[in-house]
C-alpha cells in the first residue's frame, strides 16, 4: 500500500556501485525492504536484509506440542515430531485423540464413561473437516505415544526400507572419507576423487535400474573407472532391494496403476490434490481415500550472521518459545525510522469524525505544482543526530519533480520510552499543532506559496517532521515512487580507531573523530498520480 | 501520520485506568472480567463474561492485559467441553498488546502477548496462541489448535505461513501504543 517507504539493502548490487536500482524498475522491489526486516552489522557498518545473511539452525521444535527436540534425535526421527502430533492429510489442520463412543447399553441413555480417558480403540479426528484415521484403518490401543505405534507402518514402506539399505551401504564409505579427510587433511583433488567415486556408483545402480539413461554409462563408466585405479577405498555395487518396475506392484502407485485410476474415476475429488501429497516423505497414492495423517514437520529457530565478517546479528534464546534474543542487531536500533505521509487537511478530518474514509487527502493530482506529503523520521539513538535527504533526480524529468528540505536539520534524543509512555497531555496539544498545520498548508495552497509546505514543520521529542512537494507533470500517468539517500551524523560512542570507517565508503570521519556519518537509500512511494476525474468519481464512490 | 482515530465522547465509557469500553458493547458478567489498563473494547463487540466455571466462589472468565483492542463486532466467549461427564466453560486468558480485528469470533483458551488477530476470524475453542504471533484476515483456526510464537497463520484452516521478523514485538508494542494514542474522544 502507498505511501510507504522502505530501505535499501545493497547486497544484490555489485561492490563498487551502492546506489540502488531506478524504482521505476519492477526487479528493484528485491532491494528494498521495511526497516523492521533489517538487521545492523556493527562490524562491517552496515545493513544486512534476510537475503544476504547466513542462516543457522539453533534448536528444533514441534510447532504443535511446542516440545524442544534434541539434534541428535532430529535426523532418527526424519525431521518430524515423534510425539502425538498429526496433521490431517485432508486439510492439514492439527488432528486430536478421541476415544471411541462408548458400547451402546440398549437404554438408549449416553453411557458416562468411567474415566476421563474414554475407551479404547483411540482415533485421530480432524476437529475442521471431520475426517478420522479409522477411514484409512489406523486406530491405536492407547491414547499416547501415537508416533511409535504409527511406526510400523511407516518403517515397513518399501521407500523407507529402501532408504535404510542405502544408508547402511554408504555409511562405511562416509565414515572412511571423513575420517580420512579430517585425520589426513588430503588435498582437494583426492576430495574430488571421493566424490567420484561416489557418483560413480550412484550412475552405475541408477543407469542400471532405469533404462532410459544407459546411454549416459560408457561415459560414466570409463571416466570412473580411471579413478578407481588411483582410488584405495573401492565401493562395492550397491543391489537395490527391489526393482524399480516392481514398485508399481507395492500398492505406491506407478504409471500404469495411475492410468487405471484415473481412468475409473468419477470425480475430481476422488483424486488427491498435489498440495496434499508433495508434503510426504514418500510417493502415496493418488486416491484421497488412502491418504494417511502426517507427523507434523518440526520447526527451527535460528541464528544468523553477517555475510561478510560471520559475527552474529541474530541469537536467539535456547528456549522453543521466548521471543527473546541473546543477540539482536536490528537496523531499527540504529538507522532513523521514517514513516511518509500525508497533510491531514480540514475537510478530510471532518470526514474522519464522520468515519468516512479519509484516504482522499493524500491522493497525487496530475497537474498540480504543490502535491504536498511529509516525513516522519523517528531517532532510536540515544544522542541527537543530523539529517540530510537527497531525493535522487528523477531520469525522465518530465514526470514529476520532489522537493525536500535539501539542508541537514536535526532530530531530537531517544529518551527511554517510560518517559511519554503515560503522558496523556502530549497528544492533545500536538494533535491541535497538526490542525492547525494542516489549515495553513491549505490556505498556502490557494495562495500557491510553497515555502511554507516545503521544511522541517514539527519536532518534538525524538520526532521531526519535515514536509515536501511533488510537481506532477500534467500527461503523467503512473506512480510517484523515487529513491532518496538519507545521511545522518552521529556522535559515537567509543572514539573511533582509524582503520575503522578507511575501509567502508559510506562513512567517513567528519570534523572531529567523535562523530561519524552513516548514509542509506530508501525507495519512497507516493502512490498512482490521479487525474482530477479519476479522484472526483473516487470521492464520490 | 498520527492521525488521530475518533470516536464520540458520549459512547466511550473510560475506566482510571484508562479502558475505553463503548457503551454499545455488550458486556455480560463483568464481575468475571478483568482488563489490563488502556484496552478499548470497541462497538457491537461482545464479551460473554457470564460463562463461568460451575462451582462455587468468584471466578475470572475472561482477563486481557494492557494496551489490548476488541474490535468491532467481535464475540470473546469462553470454551468449553464436557470432562469426565460434566459440561463446563473454562477461563480465557489475553495477554498484552493483543489487537484482534472486527468481527472477529475468539474462543482462545491462551493468547499471549503482542498477538495480532485480524478481521473476520474465527479462533477455535481451545486454541493456544503463543507469543508475538499473527493470525491473517478471514483465518479459520480449529479448535485445539497450537500457533507457536513468532508464526504468521492464514487460511482455512489456518495454517503455518512464514516466520515473522525478529523485530515482531517492538513493531507491535509500538503499534498498539500508538492506536491508544489516536484513539481520541471528539466532542459532538
Amino acid at each position: 500500500m502507498w505511501p510507504s517507504i522502505q530501505y535499501y539493502c545493497p547486497c544484490l548490487s555489485s561492490a563498487n556501485t551502492l546506489t540502488p536500482p531506478p524504482p521505476v524498475l519492477a526487479s528493484s522491489s528485491a532491494s528494498f525492504h521495511s526497516l523492521h526486516n533489517l538487521y545492523f552489522c556493527e562490524e562491517c557498518d552496515a545493513v544486512r536484509c534476510n537475503r544476504c545473511v547466513s542462516v543457522e539452525v539453533s534448536g528444533y521444535y514441534c510447532p504443535n506440542c511446542l516440545f524442544e527436540v534434541p539434534s541428535a534425535s532430529v535426523r532418527a526421527e526424519k525431521n518430524r515430531c515423534a510425539r502425538n502430533c498429526f496433521s490431517c492429510p485432508i486439510c492439514r489442520a492439527t488432528l486430536s485423540v478421541v476415544a471411541s463412543d462408548p458400547p451402546d447399553d440398549g437404554t438408549g441413555r449416553p453411557v458416562t464413561p468411567l474415566n476421563n480417558v474414554g475407551e479404547a480403540p483411540y482415533l485421530l479426528y480432524c476437529n475442521y473437516c471431520r475426517w478420522d484415521s479409522s477411514e484409512v484403518g489406523i486406530t491405536f490401543e492407547k491414547p499416547t505415544g501415537l508416533a511409535a505405534q504409527l511406526q510400523k507402518y511407516e518403517d515397513s514402506a518399501p521407500e523407507s526400507l529402501e532408504y535404510e539399505r542405502l544408508k547402511e551401504h554408504f555409511e562405511p564409505f562416509l565414515r572412511a572419507s571423513s575420517l580420512s579427510s579430517s585425520t589426513h587433511l588430503l588435498p582437494p583433488t583426492s576430495h574430488h576423487l571421493h566424490t567420484s567415486s561416489a557418483t560413480a556408483a550412484a550412475s552405475a545402480a541408477l543407469s542400471r535400474d532405469i533404462p532410459g539413461i544407459s546411454k549416459y554409462n560408457p561415459v560414466a563408466r570409463s571416466r570412473s573407472g580411471r579413478d578407481r585405479t588411483t582410488n584405495k577405498d573401492e565401493m562395492p555395487e550397491y543391489k537395490s532391494r527391489v526393482e524399480v518396475g516392481l514398485f508399481g506392484q507395492l500398492g505406491s502407485g506407478g504409471d500404469d496403476a495411475d492410468v487405471e485410476l484415473l481412468r475409473y474415476t468419477e470425480t475430481a475429488g476422488e483424486i488427491a490434490k498435489l498440495e496434499q501429497r508433495w508434503g510426504n516423505s514418500w510417493t502415496t497414492s493418488l486416491r484421497m481415500s488412502e491418504l494417511r495423517p502426517l507427523r507434523i514437520p518440526l520447526h527451527s529457530k535460528v541464528s544468523k550472521r553477517c555475510p561478510a565478517c560471520r559475527h552474529i546479528l541474530i541469537k536467539p534464546e535456547q528456549k522453543a518459545q521466548s521471543v527473546r534474543y541473546k543477540i539482536k542487531l536490528a537496523a531499527a536500533n540504529y538507522l532513523p525510522a521514517l514513516s511518509v505521509g500525508f497533510p491531514q487537511t480540514q475537510a478530510a478530518k471532518r470526514a474522519a469524525g464522520k468515519g468516512a474514509d479519509s484516504r482522499n487527502a493524500g491522493v497525487m493530482l496530475a497537474g498540480i505544482t504543490n502535491n504536498a506529503f511529509r516525513v516522519a523520521l523517528t531517532n532510536p539513538l540515544y544522542d541527537p543526530i543530523q539529517v540530510r535527504l537527497s531525493p535522487q533526480r528523477v531520469t525522465d524529468g518530465r514526470g514529476f519533480q520532489v522537493s525536500l528540505p535539501l539542508t541537514p536539520f536535526s532530530i531530537g534524543a531517544f529518551a527511554e520510552a517510560w518517559e511519554y509512555d503515560d503522558d496523556e497531555d502530549m497528544f492533545d496539544m500536538e494533535d491541535d499543532e497538526l490542525g492547525l498545520e494542516a489549515g495553513r498548508g491549505s490556505r498556502d495552497k490557494d495562495a500557491r506559496g510553497r515555502a511554507k509546505n516545503v521544511g522541517v514543520l514539527e519536532r518534538r521529542a525524538n520526532v521531526t517532521v519535515v514536509g515536501g512537494e511533488v510537481n506532477v507533470h500534467k500527461s503523467y500517468r503512473g506512480q510517484v515512487k523515487f529513491n532518496m539517500l538519507v545521511s545522518y551524523t552521529y556522535r559515537s560512542d567509543d572514539p573511533l580507531p582509524s582503520e575503522d570507517g578507511a575501509g567502508t565508503p559510506s562513512r567517513a570521519v567528519v570534523k572531529t573523530p567523535e562523530v561519524k556519518t552513516f548514509s542509506f537509500y530508501t525507495v519512497v512511494d507516493l502512490g498512482p498520480v490521479l487525474s482530477k476525474d479519476d479522484s472526483e468519481s473516487m470521492q464520490q464512490v | 501520520m498520527d492521525t488521530p482515530i475518533y470516536y464520540s465522547k458520549a459512547e466511550f465509557i473510560e475506566t482510571d485506568t484508562g479502558n475505553k469500553v463503548s457503551r454499545r458493547a455488550t458486556i455480560a458478567g463483568p464481575q468475571n472480567i478483568i482488563l489490563g489498563g488502556k484496552t478499548i473494547i470497541s462497538s457491537g463487540a461482545i464479551i460473554r463474561g457470564d460463562l463461568r466455571r460451575t462451582g462455587p466462589g468468584h471466578a475470572v472468565v475472561i482477563s486481557l492485559g494492557r494496551y489490548c483492542l476488541v474490535g468491532e463486532g467481535c464475540v470473546m466467549r469462553p470454551p468449553y467441553k464436557t470432562y469426565r461427564g460434566n459440561f463446563n466453560y473454562y477461563p480465557m486468558k489475553i495477554g498484552d498488546h493483543v489487537h484482534i480485528g472486527a468481527n472477529s469470533v475468539v474462543e482462545a483458551a491462551t493468547i499471549g502477548n503482542h498477538v495480532v488477530i485480524g478481521k473476520n476470524c474465527i479462533i477455535g475453542k481451545f486454541t493456544i496462541i503463543k507469543d508475538c504471533a499473527q493470525v491473517a484476515d478471514n483465518t479459520v483456526i480449529p479448535p485445539n489448535t497450537v500457533v507457536p510464537a513468532l508464526a504468521l497463520f492464514s487460511g482455512s484452516p489456518g495454517r503455518f505461513v512464514e516466520d515473522l521478523p525478529e523485530s515482531t514485538q517492538e513493531l507491535v508494542e509500538s503499534q498498539t501504543k500508538q492506536y491508544y494514542t489516536r484513539f481520541q474522544p471528539l466532542d459532538r
